[in-house]
């Protein structure tokens, strides 16, 4: 069987077992609204690979975070990381133009073009010094900017992508596909590379989480309610653009 | 010539003394900065941890509308629930609340804070924005809202970097009790560990 065929077995085999959540009847209104407000009908499914999720993290990911926080020393990190983030910049300035702000946009490229150079390819973060602060754009936000709203329909937890939404989760391949770094070149080494880059960018940013996610695992009820409310707020605040992703240090004596 | 209440309510407050004003967000931003420095006099002193997180529970307690925040997160629940079920939740909600921010703050130090924005939310309050740095790391963005329904500025919730602590807590409560069969029991079960 073809893997395309067999994940959608899998997919249709999951819902058969699971289920959807049932609408509240009409005689109830306000279990009707919290059912909408939730946004989740998929849930029983979404648990399902929640736990997948979870095992994963648990066996796999954090101990490669924990691994990697513990052999890199932070100010290697903190040049890594900034690499990272520089890669993403031509992203988030097509995106902003796309979004209808074409002097966001414009500062975007300047910081990307003074962090290549003065900053060597990224390692530094001259930029924010001379008062470029970092922003970071997708196209699920421009979805969410052109629709006019922040709901991205249905809640999805997707497998090791974790928490996302139909938007959010249709953009994901448009934001590949709209990366200028999976326009050059082509072989086996560059494919290596970009493969790379996806594994540091995910490990990166888990690191980075280690201590929020601990701290909301252990004080909620119910940690994937818990997880899907944060990650809607957090994206309603990045589409918004009321967050400021604070420039990455270099010295930090956690 | 007639006075209109308001104006009449007005000059009564000025005429008792005390501003009637409600929603002022320099009484709320003044709150909060005296509710921060008690809170950093308790966490940079040398008393012991337990004793510090106790100090600290005593400040929340104090500052926090701990009633108004445990019916938000209940939400439709509250009025369906009994007397009694009220009592325990009520009791079961403090005492998580509680323990999770002294928890949360309870082992800092050397924490340095700045009230920067007060802005007006309409009925919910006011808003007040600080910035809380720790030695060596970047500054985190607290943003507190400030209930004045009670009479007096009390906190009704706490937004970490764009996370309301009252709406994730509401979501996991809604949760909880879906998967209980609409029981308010099953709260007490998920903290009771099952007994």
């Amino acid at each position: 069987m073809s893997r395309p065929r067999l994940i959608a077995h899998a997919f249709a085999l999951a819902l058969v077992v699971s289920g959807c959540a049932t609408v509240p009847p009409q005689s109830d209104p306000e279990a009707r609204a919290e059912y909408f407000e939730r946004n989740d009908p998929l849930e029983p499914l979404n648990r399902a690979v929640f736990a997948f999720n979870e095992a994963f993290d648990h066996l796999l990911f954090r101990p490669a975070a924990e691994t990697y926080r513990t052999l890199v020393p932070k100010p290697v990190r903190t040049g890594v990381g900034n690499v990272i983030d520089n890669l993403l910049v031509p992203r988030t300035a097509a995106n902003q133009l796309l979004q209808g702000r074409p002097d966001d946009a414009a500062k975007s490229i300047a910081r990307f073009l003074i962090n290549s150079t003065l900053g060597v390819l990224g390692i530094f973060d001259v930029a924010s010094e001379m008062g470029l602060e970092p922003q970071f754009e997708d196209f699920g936000q421009t979805l969410a900017v052109w629709a006019g709203t922040t709901n991205g329909g249905p809640f999805l937890m997707l497998p090791i992508l974790g928490p996302s939404t139909l938007r959010d989760a249709f953009a994901l391949p448009i934001d590949m596909a709209m990366d200028p770094w999976n326009w050059v070149g082509q072989g086996d080494q560059v494919q290596a590379l970009r493969l790379g880059r996806y594994a540091v960018q995910a490990i990166d940013g888990r690191e980075q989480l280690i201590e929020p996610i601990d701290a909301l695992r252990a004080q909620s009820l119910d940690f994937y309610s818990a997880l899907r409310s944060v990650y809607l707020q957090r994206r309603e605040r990045d589409i918004r653009n009321e967050g400021r992703p604070a420039a990455r240090r270099f010295v930090d004596d956690r | 010539m007639v006075l209109s209440r308001r104006t009449l309510i007005a000059a009564l407050a000025i005429a008792a003394g005390r501003p009637a004003r409600a929603n002022d967000p320099a009484t709320a931003a003044a709150f909060i900065e005296t509710r921060g420095r008690a809170l950093k006099e308790v966490l940079d002193s040398d008393s012991p941890l337990a004793e510090k997180r106790d100090r600290v529970a005593a400040i929340l307690r104090e500052a926090v509308d701990v009633r108004g925040v445990a019916q938000f997160v209940l939400g439709r629940h509250w009025r369906t629930a009994s007397e009694a079920e009220r009592a325990e939740y009520l009791s079961l909600f403090e005492a998580t609340l509680i323990r999770n921010l002294s928890a949360r703050f309870g082992e800092l130090r050397g924490l340095r804070f700045a009230v920067t924005r007060a802005q007006p939310r309409g009925e919910e309050g006011v808003l007040v924005t600080t910035m809380v740095e720790q030695p060596g790391q970047a500054p985190v963005q607290l943003d507190w809202l400030v209930s004045f329904a009670s009479g007096r500025p009390l906190i009704v919730d706490l937004v970490a970097e764009g996370t309301s602590l009252r709406i994730t807590q509401r979501s996991e409560y809604g949760a909880v009790i879906q998967r209980g069969g609409g029981r308010l029991e099953s709260l007490c079960w998920m903290r009771c560990g099952g007994s």
